[in-house]
């Protein structure tokens, strides 16, 4: 839950009591500095991606620090997760070959997973990946990583002549196709990485925020009543509907990761 | 002559096409249509001709669709 305005003036708030709907905004995206480290101001988010990282590393290093053949208890859930990962999005998109970028696309996907899943955890219900700079930043470290990946693969000039020339165009279109192409394999492709991943975390925590206020609001004994029941409803089945946008957008980023570096990984034609 | 969403040896052509696939046309006609977008908004400025700018956005749209074709009947 967010220290902005709303909450604040939301509280004894309700219809027919002379008081507007506290309507959600992006100011309950912004929150104040817990502490200060050197002069950088700690917020919320902050704390919520640490934290994020902290779970993962936990968890993983509790599953895998005594591997058994036959795995039990924390061991098997940690193995179900990276097999989910390994063979639903790396070799889905890279085959058996892509096997050595697992732990990469496995911690993607699970940062990803959780900053989006605090979106739904009570008392803290605000979703990391809704600030841009997380996106932003995961984005960066896939650019760098499949840029990396195909220099190393083909060599500068192999690479981005791979990346500017499209397979099977004639060579007379080639002048207008090829910026294009390596406009939309340069630039296009980690821009749209970020900003689907932080527009669908945003509008998400956004929704819930109008349906859950609504449901406050329009509570009074009187026909607001109807409306009341109505918004809390609509609540639950959007909260029904986030858990599943959390892990699909987390899904998503980690097939898109993968594609990029498979892409960069192939032969020429 | 490889497919590029991955490679041929090991997609099976009976299976639907992978959703980067459709992730890639996406950005396919986003950075046409902003790339040439962006060239047409220049040309406008300096010829002072403000149909340029829609033009460009065209072009960008038609080589993005273009290239979705080319991609689409070569993998």
């Amino acid at each position: 839950m967010s220290d902005g305005s709303v909450m604040t003036t939301a509280s004894g708030c309700h219809i027919f009591s002379g008081c507007g709907y506290p309507a959600p905004s992006i100011s309950d995206f912004y929150f104040k500095p817990i502490f200060t480290v050197g002069g950088i101001a700690i917020t919320k988010p902050v704390v919520l991606a640490v934290l994020a990282a902290v779970i993962i590393l936990t968890f993983f290093y509790v599953a895998f620090r005594k591997p058994k053949l036959v795995p039990r208890g924390t061991q098997n859930l940690g193995e179900l997760g990276v097999l989910f990962v390994r063979d639903q999005i790396l070799r889905q998109q890279l085959g058996r070959k892509g096997d050595k970028y697992l732990p990469f696309i496995v911690a993607i996907f699970f940062f990803v997973w959780i900053m989006n899943l605090f979106s739904l955890i009570p008392l803290i219900q605000f979703p990391a990946t809704s600030k841009i700079a997380f996106p932003a930043g995961l984005a960066l470290v896939v650019w760098v990583t499949y840029i990396t990946i195909g220099i190393r693969a083909k060599g500068p000039i192999g690479y981005f002549k791979r990346m500017a020339v499209p397979e099977g165009a004639p060579w007379w279109i080639l002048p207008l196709l090829a910026p294009v192409e390596l406009f939309s394999n340069i630039l296009v492709r980690p821009f749209t990485l970020a900003i689907r991943l932080f527009a669908n975390m945003l509008s998400g925590h956004l929704l819930l925020l109008v349906f859950g206020l609504a449901s406050w609001y329009l509570f009074s004994l009187s026909i607001g009543l109807l409306f009341s029941v109505t918004s809390f409803l609509l609540t639950i089945i959007l909260t029904g509907l986030e858990v599943l946008i959390t892990a699909l957008q987390a899904f998503i980023f980690a097939t898109l990761t993968s594609f990029y570096i498979a892409d960069a990984l192939e032969t020429s034609h | 002559m490889n497919g590029r969403g991955a490679p041929k040896s090991e997609r099976d052509p009976s299976q639907p096409r992978p959703p980067s696939e459709g992730w890639a046309y996406l950005s396919y006609m986003i950075g046409g249509m902003a790339l040439y977008g962006f060239v047409g908004w220049l040309a406008a400025r300096w010829t002072g001709w403000p149909v340029l700018f829609p033009i460009g956005m065209l072009v960008g749209l038609a080589s993005a669709i273009a290239l979705i074709i080319f991609r689409v009947t070569r993998s």
